[in-house]
């Protein structure tokens, strides 16, 4: 069997030139579908933690009706108690409260449409949280705001300013404070970024007299893999009653459809790009195999017979494939690596500005951080050896039939 | 009876019938709908009733008005909303917050929205929008639930607001709006308004009850019932001033 693979190898030799082109073709497939791969991965992932990352969670709970109609009466009632349960969980990373409330801001006489998000900024300062990495210490004083930046830039408000905030509370009467603007955020959450009125949940409760009520409880877990379990485990806590407790992906189907699409996506080019493989080992070997005729002929006159002869053409083939998909599966994991830090943008590329984008009140950005996973490269080799295979089928059928005295004919 | 008598008094029947339903003209009806409480100073107490599914929360209001360009209106009651004021002038409508002392202008995307928690829009209140100019209306004809004659208004085209249509539905024998359907931008029913108790005010005759229901939410309506009214009193200009609502305090 070694010899088998020796004379495969020197085979190979025999003409670099016509090696080394179906080489770098196998190679650039390979390469063409693990850098197309990690790019889907990246944009894939950023969607997913843009998804479930402050303004949806893994898992989100509501009464009954608000996701439909938002209206401040459709509120959770003991949240505390439910926050208590929720958090018992192990899978549980972290679970806010949160109150929500479209409203009408006013500097002096003029007002716009603006929404009220009441948060409790010990959790959401933390990993996941809506205002993370955001300095909000002051946020804790009472009737002092955060406003988003795009609403700030857009109504003139500055740090300091005093705003005056009119609502409804959950009797239909005129909700109205006044609010000292703590500080401008800039929030990747495209609601709170435009419209946001951000305040601590006790000030928004005392707003809209809504008691201890929330409007929505948002749960993070340790392991997102484990979302549907647990979204069925919390929906079944007594503390829950009859709240409904929604998955990310039934909370906003459109991004998880746009998630599948990408795995689509990557498995088309995985197919484009090894059909073209597929065709340029498939000429390459047919080129070897009827050049090399005479010396088959040869070989079975002295006793080989065909299914040595099979063996030594598909090894041939097999090696090809592995020389090309090692070469692109190097490529491939230095672009990895080499974009993986600083991210690669489409944008940036064509000489564009970067830009995000808002879509469904989140923030997308134009930078991509390719991901290579090990499934990846496992894929493309896979692919290539049943590729090397399937694509020498052809030069076998034709050394299966040969005739000694034939093939040794000039 | 002689024939001839039968004849007469066949004849006398068919002249009464025919001319009790002869078509009203559509403007006069729009007309009267549009200046049911207009007046060039009126001046009003009212009391609203929201009733929503779990609570009743009833309202006390004055409404002073010249013309259809100006209105003011005070809630009197409940405590937690005494002093809130509405002001329009022209196309500008102001709400005065006692509770932070302050004066907003409601932006004209918020004319629709719902005023105070009812099923009232900001525009029902100070009535910016014209039938008779925002709408072409086609009398349909005589309607027997309620027994009336029924106006189509269809919106014009360019014309902001939120109703696509509205049936009107005017008494027989007063030619006095009794009900009002509005479809919603998508054709659909968004509420249904009646007015009753109809009594003679200053010479005029005005529905004092009117009761609005929303169509899609189950358990929900608004009353709305005029405890005083008065027409063509002498109001002076700088009530409808935004230095009177706010000194009002």
């Amino acid at each position: 069997m070694g010899s088998t693979w020796r004379i495969a190898w020197r085979n190979l030799g025999r003409s670099r030139k016509r090696t080394a082109l179906a080489c770098a073709a196998i190679a650039l497939g390979q390469f063409a579908f693990l850098a197309s791969a990690a790019i889907m991965h990246g944009y894939a992932e950023q969607y997913l933690r843009s998804v479930t990352g402050p303004l949806v969670g893994h898992i989100q709970a509501h009464a009954q009706g608000w996701r439909e109609e938002q209206a401040v009466e459709k509120a959770l009632e003991e949240v505390g108690d439910m926050l208590a349960a929720i958090r018992c969980q192990p899978q549980v990373l972290q679970a806010s409260p949160r109150v929500y409330a479209p409203v009408l801001v006013a500097l002096d006489r003029e007002a716009s449409m603006g929404m009220v998000v009441g948060i409790d900024p010990a959790v959401e300062t933390g990993v996941g949280g809506l205002l993370y990495g955001v300095e909000v210490a002051e946020l804790k004083t009472a009737r002092r705001v955060w406003v988003g930046r795009g609403f700030a830039r857009q109504q003139g408000i500055a740090t300091g300013a005093e705003l005056a905030v009119i609502g409804q509370d959950l009797d239909g009467s005129i909700a109205s404070e006044l609010y000292e603007v703590a500080g401008v955020i800039a929030s990747p959450v495209e609601i709170v970024d435009r419209v946001g009125i951000v305040m601590a949940i006790d000030d928004a409760r005392a707003l809209l007299r809504l008691g201890e009520a929330a409007h929505e409880i948002i749960v993070h877990l340790r392991n997102p893999d484990a979302v549907a379990q647990m979204a069925v485990q919390l929906a079944a806590l007594e503390e829950l009653g009859a709240a409904e407790v929604k998955p990310w992906y039934e909370v906003v189907p459109q991004f998880a459809g746009i998630i599948e699409l990408m795995d689509i996506y990557t498995l088309f080019i995985l197919v484009i790009v090894f059909l073209a493989a597929a065709a340029g080992i498939a000429n390459t070997m047919l080129m070897s195999v009827f050049e090399r005729q005479r010396e088959l002929g040869m070989l079975l006159a002295l006793g080989c017979g065909p299914g040595r002869l099979a063996q030594i053409v598909a090894a041939e083939a097999i090696c090809l494939g592995l020389l090309g998909v090692a070469l692109g599966t190097a490529l491939g994991l230095a672009f990895a690596g080499a974009t993986a830090d600083a991210g690669f943008d489409f944008v940036a590329l064509a000489g564009e500005q970067s830009f995000e984008v808002g879509y469904q009140g989140l923030q997308i950005s134009s930078r991509v951080f390719p991901i290579l996973k090990t499934a990846d490269v496992l894929e493309g080799v896979g692919a290539v050896l049943l590729t090397a295979f399937a694509s020498c089928l052809w030069p076998l059928l034709h050394i299966a039939r040969l005739e000694p005295m034939e093939a040794m004919r000039p | 009876m002689k024939p001839s008598a039968l004849w007469i008094i066949i004849a006398l029947c068919w002249a009464y019938t025919s001319h009790a339903q002869e078509a009203p003209a559509v403007e006069e009806l729009l007309q009267r709908f549009d200046q049911l409480y207009e007046s060039t100073g009126t001046h009003a107490r009212l009391e609203i009733e929201i009733v929503r599914p779990n609570k009743t929360r009833t309202m006390r209001l004055q409404l002073w008005s010249k013309g259809p360009d100006k209105a003011l209106i005070v809630v009197e009651a409940p405590v937690r909303d005494a002093g809130t004021a509405t002001l329009k002038v022209d196309n500008n409508l102001w709400n005065y917050l006692p509770k932070i002392d302050r004066t907003i202008r409601v932006p004209p995307s918020l004319m629709m929205g719902a005023w105070m928690g009812s099923d009232l829009s900001n525009d029902d209140l100070v009535k910016e929008s014209s039938y008779m100019e925002d709408y072409t209306a086609t009398l349909k004809g005589a309607v027997l639930d309620p027994a009336g004659w029924q106006v189509d208004l269809a919106a014009k085209e360019g014309v902001a607001g939120l109703w696509q249509r509205i049936e009107v539905v005017f008494s027989q024998d007063r030619q006095l709006p009794v009900l009002s359907r509005y479809y919603d931008r998508k054709g659909r029913l968004a509420r249904t308004m009646r007015l009753g108790q109809v009594e003679q005010i200053g010479g005029r005759l005005v529905p004092l009850e009117i009761s609005i229901e929303p169509a899609r939410e189950q358990g929900q309506r608004t009353l709305l019932r005029y405890v005083h009214i008065e027409f063509d009193i002498e109001l002076d200009e700088s009530l409808f001033s935004l230095a009177h609502l706010e000194r009002r305090r």
